[in-house]
């Protein structure tokens, strides 16, 4: 089976024993669970297009490993060409869903730890990167969900992971056996982590010698004895247990998920180890996942953007003001703030180099300028969107409301009556119709969607001062200093 | 005679790529049988449908007899046709 089915990606899930826990309960059947299950069902998109032939060319490539057609969220790139293809391929998604579809983390970490295992293994003699192919090869072969995860809580910010009061507060090893580790820790705003079979576990930043028991990457089955999941809550959430017919929910279909991963001491073996005390690797695992990870949101925030853009331009059509030169200006505005961002995520895949595994990696520098332009634009985007789409976003009645059949008023109307008489507007569009839009979009601006398109965008993979340390490094500031003094004839 | 076809991965299409595959196919229905493409097998001719002016699709991999067609515009749908046209003529 080198691609699943969306039907056999959610029937594995049922057949996993993973722990959840949600508002205090331990939750038995996630997978239908209403709060939850629009997250799987985005997940599944992923699946769903890879079988639609109009979409095959980016969700689908060939495995270098084992020249099976794979789902592309589990390729290794072998060229710039497949770094843009990705980026396409999350735009693609972004549109489909208008969500966060949870999938590209698991691709990033596997494309990290394939070049860093390889340079482990040059300066050690370990055979990590032997290991990790062979576990590739599993995921590609059972076209599996896998979350990279790498962000620890970590406890005190002014303190390295050694000199915490609880040493928990970063992922360790806390007993080495003859055929494995044993870890504790635990993984915080893990993106889907519960709609994954699998988890990739990398560290969370560089470490020092006195950190090095911090300093590990192994991979784990998500129902392992020892691991559970606490689910995080989103604005608006509780909108998806009412009435699933309601319009309320803003977006019926879709959504994103973030979940705390305890690891209660977890038992790894030996041949899902792919990095222990290498300290001086941590560095490079994180900068490229990093780089991966800034580099695709210059594809899926463009994606969510292209709804968002659609959904501002709908509304002021259902509004009766798609004529007015400012709302047609607000318009371009957004497409040119999103298309800058997509700009950078090309770009950064196209000056893409190969590292010495043989597998592609984004230009460092065009990916923290990407990444630092998406902890910007999405909030101008949405500023102008609640712009476009006026304050009956936030003050519109309920569903229930619009359809209540309670008599109000001197005469025999009721208060679905009443709602749909005075939340009219174009004509030639329903009430509901317009009420469904300004849902949609308050629920991306600011409801349980502005997790994945707001916040996420802001802190997912790093704050906006990550990316600024990065593009400090690398900004090559001497050799621009020379070309000054060259044109200016300052010789020292 | 079999035409392989392929469709761009869809990331921002111009137009619905698929209503004008379905244009094409009812243009020349009894006549020509359009299939997605695979590898291995061989097609008289190939059509790729881009949905933006790069028109990305990978095609190198297939085999095809004659020509490769390309279309990344709804407008391209006259000259696609005359294009096949002018095969099954040949």
């Amino acid at each position: 089976m080198a691609l699943k089915t969306e039907a056999q990606y959610i029937e594995s899930l049922r057949k996993l024993n993973t722990k959840v826990y949600l508002m205090g309960e331990k939750i038995d059947n996630w997978v239908d669970h209403p709060m939850i299950r629009p997250s799987i069902d985005c997940v599944a998109m992923t699946h769903k297009l890879a079988e639609d032939p109009q979409y095959t060319d980016l969700m689908t490539t060939k495995s270098h490993l084992t020249g099976k057609t794979i789902n592309r969220f589990t390729h290794i790139h072998q060229s710039t060409d497949d770094l843009i293809k990705k980026v396409k391929m999350l735009r693609l998604l972004g549109q489909k869903t208008a969500s966060c579809f949870q999938r590209c983390v698991g691709m990033d970490a596997f494309n990290a730890v394939y070049s860093t295992t390889f340079e482990i293994d040059e300066k050690y003699g370990t055979e990590y990167h032997k290991r990790f192919k062979k576990y590739l090869e599993f995921v590609q072969e059972n076209d599996l969900v896998v979350d990279g995860a790498m962000t620890d809580p970590k406890g005190d910010r002014g303190l390295p992971p050694h000199k915490q009061a609880d040493k928990d507060m970063f992922m360790h090893v806390v007993e080495k056996r003859a055929d494995g580790i044993v870890v504790r820790g635990s993984k915080a705003h893990q993106t889907g982590c519960i709609n994954s079979q699998e988890h990739l576990i990398m560290p969370t930043m560089a470490m020092g010698e006195d950190d090095k028991e911090y300093a590990i990457s192994f991979s784990i089955e998500s129902d392992a004895e020892g691991i559970f999941m606490i689910y995080g809550r989103q604005s608006c959430d509780t909108r998806k247990m009412e009435d699933p017919d309601s319009i309320d929910v803003g977006n019926p279909k879709y959504g994103g998920q973030e979940a705390l991963v305890v690891f209660d001491d977890v038992f790894i073996p030996n041949e899902r180890v792919f990095m222990c005390e290498e300290y001086e690797f941590a560095t490079m695992m994180v900068e490229r996942f990093a780089g991966y990870h800034r580099e695709s949101y210059g594809g899926c925030k463009v994606g969510v953007g292209d709804v968002v853009i659609g959904a501002a331009a709908l509304a002021a059509e259902y509004n009766g003001a798609q004529k007015a030169s400012h709302i047609k200006d607000k318009l371009i505005e957004m497409t040119h703030l999103n298309e800058t961002l997509y700009c950078c995520g090309i770009a950064c895949s196209a000056e893409g180099w190969k590292t010495k595994a043989g597998n592609y990696q984004i230009d460092l520098l065009l990916a923290n300028v990407c990444k630092q332009n998406v902890t910007r634009f999405p909030y101008e985007i949405v500023r102008l969107a609640e712009d476009i789409a006026g304050g009956l976003m936030v003050t519109m009645p309920s569903h229930k409301d619009f359809h209540s059949t309670v008599k109000a008023g001197k005469g025999d109307k009721t208060i679905g009556d009443w709602c749909n008489k005075y939340f009219a507007g174009n004509a030639n569009v329903s009430t509901e119709d317009r009420m469904k839009v300004l849902r949609f979009l308050e629920n991306i601006c600011l409801g349980a969607a502005a997790v994945g398109y707001r916040t996420e965008s802001m802190h997912g993979a790093g704050s906006p001062q990550a990316q600024r340390i990065m593009i400090s490094r690398q900004g090559n500031t001497e050799m621009k200093k020379g070309l000054a003094k060259d044109i200016i004839g300052i010789k020292k | 005679m079999i035409c392989g076809v392929k469709f761009c991965g869809g990331c921002n299409p111009r137009y619905d790529r698929g209503e004008a595959f379905k244009k094409i196919k009812e243009h020349f229905t009894h006549r020509v049988d359009f299939v997605i493409a695979e590898e291995g097998k061989t097609y008289d001719f190939l059509l790729i449908i881009g949905g933006c002016t790069n028109c990305c699709a990978s095609y190198k991999q297939y085999n095809w007899k004659t020509e490769v067609i390309k279309m990344w515009d709804e407008k391209h749908l006259p000259e696609v046709i005359e294009k096949i046209e002018r095969i099954i003529s040949n």
